[in-house]
This record gives structure tokens, C-alpha cells and sequence, in this order.
């Protein structure tokens, strides 16, 4: 038929839902129903507690109709997520596990760097996106639990954050006991807290042309509003301006003016508070607010992943522009990183065969080139872990948590010797184990081809040859500390890829 | 425009009190009894409909006026009135109505019946012998068995008179010569009409039941000498739930109330006015009825037998020729109704236009294999409803059914309940209704899997799903692909199986939440627009206009110069033509031989016209307290036909009564003018729009085949 329906099922903090979609050439991704039901999970479980039976049982209930209804648009094919929210739940096991048995729909968990991601995906595909970010751009996610900020300028991703503040948090920290003007001030206070601090250390005078904002309720804001030129943005001080005439109101009447349906949903408020300080603390010209949710990334990374649609965004150069400015941010940028990039890119290639890795792998190499002396900053005698809990600490759109892991690993064992399987499996599985020994073995080698970091090399090749990696290079310089460098790392790439690496040297006299 | 300001549009002297409107629109379906030019066998089914509007308004309506007195409430309704003072008010309304009822009847429709031959007797004595003799027979034979008379004394209490059950009352003496008290009910089982032979071909005579029984009742106790008889009829204060219309402070007031009421006190007592005074006394007595709620009866009581005998076989040429409505042009060609749709928005006009494709919408998606889902609000639906059979099999062929099915449909409760159980059976998914709100939309939506993807067909309507009564009732109902809409229609149902609201609406505005505040603002727009000095029209059309922000709203507009033309059918709490109030307010009341329901909107918007139609009256009850679904009509080429429909109202000068400022409905004149009967036009119109060789009644002709010649 040319057309496959699909739909994405999602347990985030205060609603569970289901959305359908058709996915064609013709029509792209289209929604075809929308179902939405209050389950507020991110009452017990934003903070540790326990999810309650109750909230199991309507959990349930809910999955056992979607698939009815599923079945009723005779789907494809389907994917259930949760958010954080559920990770964060002390039970979250069990939970997921009975949801399992009792509906057999099997939710993946994901932490909030795949969460944001998957939608900032789903941005990324509008046309709109592209242009906005080749000047410069935020992009914010704002969903119950956190939020997300990243910023780009001239195309390149600058830094990534995940403040731990959203709307659901928002009024479950204030309550509901509290007056509503008392109630709106604390929130308004707490707002601006974490986004002052954000603003010193991340921000600072920068200003912004764009400020991409998905949220619920944002695009019920942006509809009252008159666009811009473009026709697509809208002036952000009218954006605030007309955040800050509805704060002043009553919830019902603010649900009036932007036609919201649910005029008691205790989250409008938090809602409009967060945005308007959000887009005050941004700065930015013009707003634009797509109007997508997770449910839509969902069905844009399945439609990408089965290529229907082609992707129109470097979702890798965004990881390693993003990784570039973190190393800037610890001072450890330099042309010796450059270097290392490249020279581990090149035995990642060479060793194609042997390692037998992808693509994606190469990508979490060349981020851990780029990250692997940030540590520096923080202490020279403990820098490989010092870089490791920054990595650890670090959004990085596009990465994953088990990603992030996996960088740091190899950067810690860039320097240190690699440790057991045994012990450190607590934080790795086989499989990313493996990934570690791999990269960590190339990047050693890559590294110690540059331990003076001045880049003595000129025209690098390297290839394989029987039991050997040979890597020929070309120098000015003496080559002295590289070479008894090298013996001292290749130890390890020997012991994982049962391959020695030889260095051949043509000496260049000028 | 210093005027409006003034004003105060909300003032109680400004709007008429809602009972007494509704008292006025019986009026106006009475006179339509009193129409001479009107075929005789329709005239006497007036008399019959106002006969049960009467008890459906005394079971309702007085019933929780006479609940808020017991309650002591206070709050004056929209006109200012208190309800022991509508109470007082109806009370003199309805013994006129009643009056106008009988003087009809007697004066004016059993002398013309008598003239055609056919003859109603209300006392025995008026019959021949023979008629007579054949009257006992039937007696004796089917009446007497099953009669069950109950006499009242020290051992056997004052039975159980139940509601709207027409009895004889009989005062009865034993041997001791004391007088008694007895009762029978006249068995409903029965037919109220008895036929009796007659001489003349093609006459027709019947005695009314009660007047044989009446006759016969010595029979009945044998032992007594029977001093007096009289037939009497009660209404009561069933243990209905409080109406809805009025706030909700009221309904907890009431609440409070009923756990001390009596239960199923008596609201109305009827009987005849030559009844015997010792006998009333006891009845009045007994049945604790206060002397304003006798109503002494000037003929037979309950007239509702009238729809019987409007019916009369044999004699056609006192009807109008049955209708039979039409075909819809845009469906002759194509079988498939959904290939139809996807050509362009359809607009069907019942019942000038068939119901048939509605039918054959439901059971075309039943049948069709490319049909996911089907999903269909039902309010009322006829006896043997083929919509519900479609359902069933929908959902046996593998389709998902969803219904919602409304529980709360007054009267039709328990009808209800039976075959929502059955469509459960069948396997659909069937809701019923929402907590606190009535669903009164008329929704039914078909989910098509297409080469293209899903495809969703939507029907919307202004009446029920019900093909009985979509032959009787004016009715509008668009289908329509378009994805906007059925995106909505998708998002009407998620919200009814109570799934969180969307976000937004794409162009269906649904009440108890939207509805309300969208009239409201395109009021005000033409009020603007008027104030801007700008053309400024409103055209409505429903069958009731009685809340009170609507009609201020009005008002306002019409001080501010917008042109308002209303087509009101039933009660209109709004007065028309008060200067500086409504003086640009029209309002007209259509009452044909089909029963106005179709509710049509018009807002001129400065040029660029908006057309809607829906399931909503202007009444609070619509607006606040029911799921209802108003739609825009988009299509131009719809747009055009609605238009007309308007315009052909408006321009009626023989069915429509026009509303004055004394607030009395009065007839246009006509001298010198075109006759307009809308209704009429309608039909024409509908079959007008038919290809010719559509409108020659094909009948089916076996050919007989010709004998084959020889060659030479």
C-alpha cells in the first residue's frame, strides 16, 4: 500500500499517550489520532518514591485501550516509551516488568539525553530548523520533570544542559495548598534561580536570533500571537509580553484566551511561567515553536530508521561540535586534538576488519579524542577521572547515557591500564565493554603518536599487513618520545585486536 | 450607540417566561387544527399532538415548578417570576389552551367529521339500536374480561391510580343504602375507539371506551344500585429526575426536598364537567388535589385517540398524500456512498431528501472490507432501528464499533438500555453517556483504510439517528471527507470515551465547554461590525431560544443596528420589536405538517458569511449541561443550498406566525402577496433538483415476450 501506520506509545510525567501515525512518501509522517489520558506518574515518582498500585493498574487499563485501538487502525508496527520519570521511580523495574506481563507491551526506558534527543530529532527535520540554526539558536524542551537547553551558533552545537526543573515539578514543589499569587512568586523564584546560574555559566552576554521552543501549551501561546515576516517565528517580546498579561490572570480565564480545553490542568501556569522566564533569560529575536512532543520523534526516528524519510540533519557533527566546545569550555582544546581525531580515525579505518565496529563506534572514538584531556582542568595528577565524571556529567544531544559511558571509559583508559570486565561491569555491559577495549586500544596508540603534542607527522597511512598494523609517517622533527611512547601503549592493542602496531618512519631533511 | 449603554439587556421585563411560550407554541400547533384549508384527518392529529405536549409539559415542567415551591426556592426565573406565580400564570394559560382544545374539537372538528360521514359518539345514548346491541357484544366479549373494578371502604383502601391512566370514577350504593366509592380503569390494552356498524357505505362510527364501560357499569356491580359516574384521568409528579434547565443550586435544593416529598403527588386532575359533585369531592379527597389542579372537561378526556383516528383507513382523501421523500442527486450515480463523499460535501435536507443514505452510510461501513472502525453517537433511535442492526454487524464483521448510546434520553430510558445491551452482545464498544452531561450530538464517523492512508468519512447532523422520525422532522446533515473535520470527529470520540480533550478544535465547536462562549462571540462581532457602521446580520434557526447571555447578546446587537431574523419554532423567551431593545429582532414561528428541528446558524461577518448547523438550540441546557456538536458549513455550493433554506423561511407567509411586541404569535398578511409554503417549497425543491428521468415513478413492468413469427 505504500503507507505504513504506526504509532508511538508514551509514559511521560503526567500523561500517557498514544499517537498514530501514517508513514509515506507522499504524505511523510502524518498524525492520524491523537489519544491522550492524566495519569500523574511524577507525583511519587519525580521524587524516589514508589509507584503506587493504582497507578499501575491505570496505567493498564490505558495500554490494554491503546491497543484496542491500535488493532482498531490495524497498525504496523508500534514503539512504547517512558521518560526519566519512570527511571527515576525506586520500583521502576517491577513496574515496567508487570506492565509487561499484563499488557505485553514492553517499554523502553529512556533517560533524558534519549528523550530530548528524540525530539530535538523530530525538530531538526522542519525545514525552518536548518536555517535558524546556521545563524544562531536555542533549542528548548521543556517537558514535567526537566528541561533542556542547547545552543547553536553558525550551525555548530555550543553546549547542551539539562536543568532539572519542568512544569510538573514546578507545582508539585510548590503544592497546591499555597495561594495563587503567593504560589505563581515561588515558582517565578525558583525559575529564575536555576536560570540565572545557567545564564552565568553558559550564557552570559550572548545574545540569540531564534529560540525554538516545544512544550505543552507552547503552541496554543504562539497562536495568538502575529507572526513575523517569516511567517513562522514570532517577536519574543511580544512572546513575553503576552506571558506576562496571562500569568496575571486566573487559570480558567488564561484557558479561555488560548482555547486550552482543560481549563483546571494545574500545569498552565507553571507553564507560562517557565516559558516567559525561559525566553526573558535567552534573550533571543524570535521565537518559534514547532509544535511537536516526544510522541512525534518517536515516529520520526522509526521513519528514519527505516528509511522512509531521508534525514536532513548531521546529527554526528552535532555530537562532535558539541564535544569540541566542551573541551574548549576545560581549556583542553587544541591542535593536538585535531590531530588525534584524525590520526585515531585513520587506524579506526585501517583496522575496519578487525575490530569489526560501525560507524556510530567511530563517532564515540572521535568524541573521546576530543574529550580525552578535559580532566586537565580540574587536576592534573587525577585527570582521567576527573574526565570521566565530566563526560559523565555532560549533555551531549545525541548521546545516550550508555553512550556517555562508553566515552568516558575510553578516555579513562587511555590512560590507565584496562581493568576486568568484572569490575567495571557494574557501569558497562559486554558489549560496551568491548567498544571500550576497542577505542580505548586505538586511541592509546593515536595518542602516544602525539605525546609531545606538536604534531611532528605530516602525511600519516596506515594499513595492515599480516599480524601487523604498519603506520607509516613522514617527519621533520626527532621522534624520540613518540616512538618509546608508542612501545609503552601499544601493549594493550596487541592484547585486544592480537595485532601489533609498527611504526615506519621516512625522515624528511628540509 | 449612548443608548446601549443604558440599557440594561438583562432586565426581566425584557424576556417572557419560558412555560408560557412554550403554552403559546400549542397554541400555535392548535391553530393549525382550526386551518380549514388543512385536509380534516390531519387537523384532528393537532388537536391529538397538543394533547401530549400537555402531559409531557405538566410531568415536566409543573411537576419541578411545584418541586421548587415545595422547596421553597425562591429565584425568579428569567421573566422575574417566582414559580408559585408561573405556576398561578400557567394555570390560567393552560385552562385556555384546554378551552381553545375542546371548543375545536366539539365546535369545529366533529361536525366536519360528521359531514364526511364519520361519526365520534361521546354518549351512548346518541347510538342506534343496532349499534348499540353490537356495542354490548364487544363489551361482554372483550371488554368485561378484562375490567377490574375496586370499590373503596373500611377494608379496602383507596387503590393506587396510576399515572395518565384514564379511569371511571362511579359512586355506588349497597344495601344498607350506604354510598361507596368505586373505581375502574379504563384498559389501556384497549383500543379507545370502538367501532360500530353502520348503514351508509363508506361511514364510519365509533364510541369512545370509557362512555361503553360507563354504560355497562351495572354490570360490574351487580349487588349496588350505581348512582354516578364519571371518567377521570390524574397526572403525576412521577418520580422523574428534576429537570435540567434550571441552575445547579436548584437540583441540591431539590435534592434535599425529595427524601420529604409525598411520593408521586397528583398535579393534575381531569374530569368530566358534568361530573356528579359528592364523587369529585371524594376523588379530590383521596387523591389530595388542590381545587386549582381540577380541570373539568368539556369531552372526552385525552384527546391523544385523535392520532388514531387520524389514521382511519379508507379514507385517503382526507389526509395530504403520503411524502415520500426524494433521492439526494449527488448519490443517484454511485452505489458507493463513500466514493460519493470523497466527490465533495454532501447536504442532505430530510425529510425532503431521504434518510436512506444516512442508512447506507452505517451499513455500507459494515459491509465495506477497507472500514476500520466505525463510531456513532445514538440519542434516539426508532423501534427496529436498521442503524443498529448496521452496528452489530459492523462489529461481527470485524469492525470496531464504538457507540456512546445516551441512557439519559427522557423516555426513552429504558427503550435505551435494551438494545445498548444487544450491541454489546454483538461486540461493539458501546459508552453510555457521560457523568452529569446528556450527549445530544449527532456524530457518526467511518475510518477507511485507502491506498493513500486512512481516510475518515464523517457524518454530522442536526437530528437523531432515527429513520421514523427523520420522515416527519425537518432535519439538515452534511457528510463530508474533509481532514480537518474528521480530525475533530476523531477528537470528538477520544473525548468521549474519556480520553483528555485535544489541544485545540479544527473547526467543530463542542458544548458543554466551547459551545457557549463561540455564539457569544460571533453575536458580538456583528454587534462590532455594526457599531463600525458595517452591514451586520444574524439569521438563526432552532426550535427553542431561552438563554438569557444569548438573548442579551441579542439585544445588544440589535441596539447596535444588526438585522436579526429568527426561525423559532417552540419557545422564545426573547421578545421581538422592542424599541431600543430588540427593534431589529424578527422572529418567527414555522409550524407545518413536518416538525421543524433543523438548526441553522447565519452570521454575515462583514462579507465573509459564516454558515453552521448542529445539534443546539439557544437554551442553557444546551449550551451548559449536554455534549453537543456545532459545524460549520464550508462547502459554497452547501453554503448556497442553506441559503435557500433560510431564505424560503423567511419568505413563508402561510405556516410561519410572527411574533409582535405584545408577544402574541399572529399570522402575516397575505393580501396580494405569493403564497409561500416553505414546507411545500421544500418538497418541490427536492424534487427539482433530480434528474428527469428520476422524478417518472419507475414501476416495475414484466414485459410479456412476443411470439416469434414465422419467416413466411
Amino acid at each position: 500500500m505504500g503507507v505504513t501506520t504506526f504509532a508511538a506509545i508514551y509514559i511521560g510525567s503526567y500523561e500517557v499517550s498514544l499517537k498514530v501515525f501514517e508513514i509515506s512518501g507522499k504524505k511523510r509522517i502524518h498524525t492520524v489520532d491523537f489519544v491522550r489520558s492524566r495519569v500523574e506518574l511524577g507525583k511519587d515518582a519525580l521524587y524516589g518514591q514508589p509507584i503506587g498500585y493504582e497507578l499501575v493498574d491505570s496505567i493498564c487499563d490505558m495500554l490494554h485501550e491503546f491497543l484496542r485501538i491500535m488493532e482498531g487502525y490495524k497498525v504496523d508496527d508500534y514503539k512504547a516509551f517512558t521518560g526519566p520519570v519512570m527511571r527515576s521511580a525506586s520500583n521502576c523495574l517491577f513496574v515496567l516488568d508487570q506492565i509487561e506481563r499484563r499488557t505485553g507491551i514492553r517499554l523502553n526506558l529512556l533517560d533524558n539525553s534519549e528523550h530530548r534527543f528524540l525530539s530535538y530529532k523530530c525538530v531538526s527535520s522542519k525545514q525552518e530548523f536548518g536555517r535558524m540554526i546556521q545563524e544562531s539558536a536555542a533549542v528548548v524542551n521543556v517537558g514535567g520533570g526537566e528541561l533542556q537547553i542547547t545552543l547553536f551558533v553558525h550551525g555548530e552545537v555550543l553546549t547542551t544542559q539539562h536543568l532539572v526543573l519542568g512544569t510538573m515539578r514546578l507545582a508539585q514543589l510548590v503544592g497546591a495548598s499555597v495561594r495563587l499569587d503567593h504560589a505563581k512568586r515561588q515558582m517565578k523564584e525558583l525559575v529564575d534561580k536555576e536560570m540565572e546560574v545557567f545564564k552565568a555559566q553558559y550564557y552570559q552576554n550572548r545574545t540569540i536570533k531564534y529560540l525554538i521552543l516545544t512544550g505543552d501549551y507552547s503552541l496554543e501561546v504562539m497562536r495568538r500571537m502575529d507572526k513575523n515576516l517569516d511567517n513562522t517565528t514570532v517577536d519574543a517580546q511580544k512572546f513575553s509580553g503576552y506571558l506576562k498579561r496571562l500569568e496575571k490572570k486566573e487559570s480558567a480565564q488564561i484557558a479561555e484566551d488560548l482555547n486550552i480545553s482543560n481549563e483546571t490542568d494545574v500545569l498552565i501556569i507553571p507553564s507560562l511561567i517557565l516559558y516567559r522566564r525561559i525566553v526573558e533569560t535567552l534573550a533571543a529575536d524570535a521565537i518559534w515553536v514547532p509544535g511537536i512532543d516526544i510522541s512525534d520523534g518517536i515516529a520520526y526516528d522509526y521513519a528514519l530508521s527505516h528509511r522512509y524519510v531521508k534525514p536532513v540533519h548531521d546529527f554526528d557533527k552535532d555530537i562532535i561540535s558539541a564535544a569540541r566546545s566542551l573541551s574548549q569550555r576545560y581549556m583542553s582544546y587544541s591542535q593536538h586534538i585535531d590531530a588525534l581525531v584524525e590520526m585515531s580515525s585513520l587506524i579506526y579505518e585501517a583496522m575496519k576488519k578487525v575490530h569489526g565496529m560501525g560507524k556510530r563506534e567511530k563517532l564515540l572514538l572521535q568524541t573521546a579524542a576530543i574529550l580525552h584531556d578535559c580532566g586537565k582542568y580540574v587536576s592534573f595528577a587525577n585527570a582521567p577521572e576527573c574526565a570521566y565524571d565530566i563526560i559523565l556529567s555532560s549533555e551531549i544531544m545525541g548521546l545516550s547515557y550508555r553512550d556517555r559511558v562508553i566515552v568516558a571509559c575510553i578516555v579513562k583508559y587511555n590512560t590507565y591500564l584496562l581493568d576486568d570486565y568484572d569490575e567495571v561491569s557494574d557501569v558497562l555491559d559486554q558489549e560496551g565493554y568491548l567498544i571500550v577495549a576497542k577505542c580505548a586500544s586505538i586511541l592509546r596508540v593515536a595518542n602516544a603518536m602525539d605525546r609531545s603534542h606538536k604534531q611532528k607527522f605530516k602525511n600519516v597511512r596506515a594499513s595492515l599487513k599480516g599480524k601487523q598494523l604498519i603506520i607509516s609517517i613522514e617527519a621533520e622533527d626527532a621522534l624520540m618520545l613518540e616512538k618509546t611512547m608508542f612501545d609503552a601503549k601499544a601493549g594493550m592493542f596487541e592484547d585486544v585486536f592480537s595485532i601489533k602496531p609498527v611504526i615506519r618512519e621516512k625522515k624528511i631533511y628540509l | 450607540m449612548e443608548k446601549t449603554n443604558i440599557i440594561d439587556y438583562t432586565n426581566a421585563k425584557y424576556y417572557e417566561n419560558r412555560e408560557l411560550s412554550w403554552i403559546k407554541f400549542n397554541h400555535r400547533v392548535l391553530s393549525e387544527a382550526r386551518d380549514k384549508s388543512i385536509p380534516l384527518l390531519e387537523r384532528t392529529k393537532f388537536v391529538s399532538i397538543t394533547s401530549s405536549n400537555l402531559d409531557e409539559f405538566f410531568m415536566v415542567r409543573v411537576a419541578s415548578l411545584k418541586d421548587m415551591v415545595h422547596a421553597k426556592y425562591k429565584k425568579p426565573d428569567i421573566a422575574g417570576l417566582t414559580a408559585t406565580q408561573q405556576l398561578e400564570k400557567i394555570n390560567l394559560a393552560t385552562r385556555e389552551l384546554v378551552d381553545i382544545q375542546y371548543s375545536t374539537y366539539n365546535r369545529s372538528l366533529l361536525p366536519a367529521l360528521r359531514a364526511q360521514g364519520i361519526f365520534v359518539f361521546d354518549r351512548m345514548e346518541d347510538l342506534s339500536e343496532a349499534q348499540i346491541k353490537s356495542a354490548e357484544h364487544y363489551f361482554e366479549e372483550v371488554v368485561y374480561p378484562v375490567l377490574t373494578p375496586m370499590a373503596v371502604d373500611a377494608s379496602r383502601p383507596f387503590p393506587l391510580i396510576r399515572n395518565k391512566t384514564l379511569n371511571i370514577a362511579a359512586l355506588i350504593r349497597n344495601k344498607e343504602k350506604e354510598n361507596v366509592f368505586a373505581t375502574v380503569q379504563v384498559p389501556s390494552v384497549l383500543p379507545r375507539l370502538i367501532p360500530l356498524p353502520v348503514e351508509e357505505e363508506g361511514h364510519y362510527a365509533f364510541v369512545l371506551l370509557e362512555q361503553l364501560i360507563m354504560h355497562q357499569i351495572g354490570s360490574l356491580f351487580s349487588n349496588y344500585e350505581v348512582l354516578c359516574t364519571s371518567p377521570y384521568r390524574i397526572m403525576r409528579n412521577a418520580d422523574l429526575p428534576i429537570d435540567e434547565d434550571e441552575a445547579n443550586d436548584l437540583l441540591k435544593e431539590i435534592e434535599k426536598q425529595l427524601k420529604k416529598r409525598q411520593w408521586g403527588e397528583v398535579i393534575r386532575l381531569e374530569v368530566d364537567d358534568g361530573v356528579d359533585k359528592e364523587l369529585l369531592g371524594i376523588l379530590k379527597k383521596e387523591l389530595e388535589t388542590a381545587g386549582e389542579d381540577v380541570f373539568k372537561i368539556n369531552g372526552p378526556l385525552d384527546l391523544t385517540f385523535l392520532m388514531k383516528l387520524s389514521g382511519l383507513e379508507g379514507r385517503d382523501e382526507l389526509r395530504l398524500p403520503p411524502y415520500h421523500p426524494v433521492k439526494v442527486p449527488e448519490l443517484l450515480d454511485e452505489p458507493n456512498i463513500f466514493d460519493a463523499i470523497k466527490k465533495g460535501d454532501i447536504l442532505l435536507h430530510h425529510p425532503y431528501q431521504s434518510f436512506q443514505p444516512v442508512v447506507d452510510f452505517i451499513r455500507q461501513a459494515a459491509n465495506d472490507p477497507d472500514v476500520l472502525a466505525i463510531k456513532q453517537t445514538l440519542y434516539r433511535v426508532s423501534g427496529n432501528s436498521p442503524i443498529i442492526a448496521s452496528l452489530a454487524h459492523a462489529a461481527e464483521n470485524g469492525k470496531q464499533v464504538t457507540v456512546l448510546v445516551e441512557l439519559k434520553a427522557r423516555f426513552d430510558e429504558e427503550h435505551n438500555i435494551v438494545w445498548a445491551k444487544k450491541l454489546e452482545k454483538a461486540g461493539c464498544h458501546v459508552i453510555y453517556g457521560l457523568v452529569g452531561l446528556k450527549t445530544h450530538s449527532k456524530i457518526a464517523l467511518v475510518v477507511r483504510k485507502e491506498e493513500d492512508g486512512i481516510c475518515r468519512y464523517v457524518h454530522l447532523g442536526t437530528g437523531n439517528y432515527n429513520d421514523s422520525t427523520a420522515k416527519l422532522y425537518t432535519d439538515c446533515g452534511i457528510f463530508t471527507c474533509s481532514e480537518a473535520i474528521g480530525e475533530d470527529a476523531t477528537a470528538v470520540f477520544n473525548m468521549l470515551s474519556g480520553y483528555s480533550e485535544p489541544l485545540s478544535w479544527n473547526h467543530l465547536v463542542v458544548a458543554p465547554i466551547w459551545l457557549r462562549k463561540r455564539f457569544l462571540k460571533l453575536i458580538r462581532r456583528e454587534t462590532r461590525h455594526a457599531l463600525d457602521g458595517k452591514e451586520a446580520r444574524i439569521q438563526a434557526k432552532m426550535n427553542s431560544l431561552c438563554d438569557p447571555d444569548i438573548i442579551a447578546a441579542l439585544y445588544e446587537a440589535s441596539a447596535a443596528g444588526v438585522q436579526i431574523d429568527l426561525i423559532v419554532r417552540g419557545i422564545c423567551c426573547l421578545k421581538a420589536g422592542l424599541p431600543d431593545v430588540s427593534g431589529n429582532i424578527h422572529v418567527r414561528s414555522i409550524v407545518g405538517n413536518f416538525l421543524e428541528h433543523s438548526r441553522i446558524f447565519y452570521f454575515y461577518n462583514n462579507g465573509s458569511e459564516e454558515y453552521y448547523m448542529g445539534s443546539a438550540d439557544w437554551m442553557p441546557r444546551n449550551l451548559d449541561r449536554r455534549v453537543e456538536i456545532i459545524f460549520p458549513v464550508l462547502d459554497r455550493g452547501l453554503q448556497k443550498k442553506v441559503r435557500r433554506i433560510l431564505d424560503v423561511e423567511l419568505e413563508d407567509n402561510t405556516k410561519a406566525h410572527i411574533l409582535m411586541p405584545d408577544g402574541t404569535y399572529v399570522k402575516p398578511d397575505k393580501r396580494g402577496k405569493v403564497l409561500v409554503n416553505s414546507q411545500h417549497q421544500f418538497c418541490d425543491d427536492a424534487a427539482l433538483a433530480l434528474p428527469a428521468e428520476e422524478k417518472i415513478f419507475k414501476d416495475r413492468v414484466f414485459i410479456p415476450a412476443e411470439p416469434v413469427k414465422d419467416e413466411d
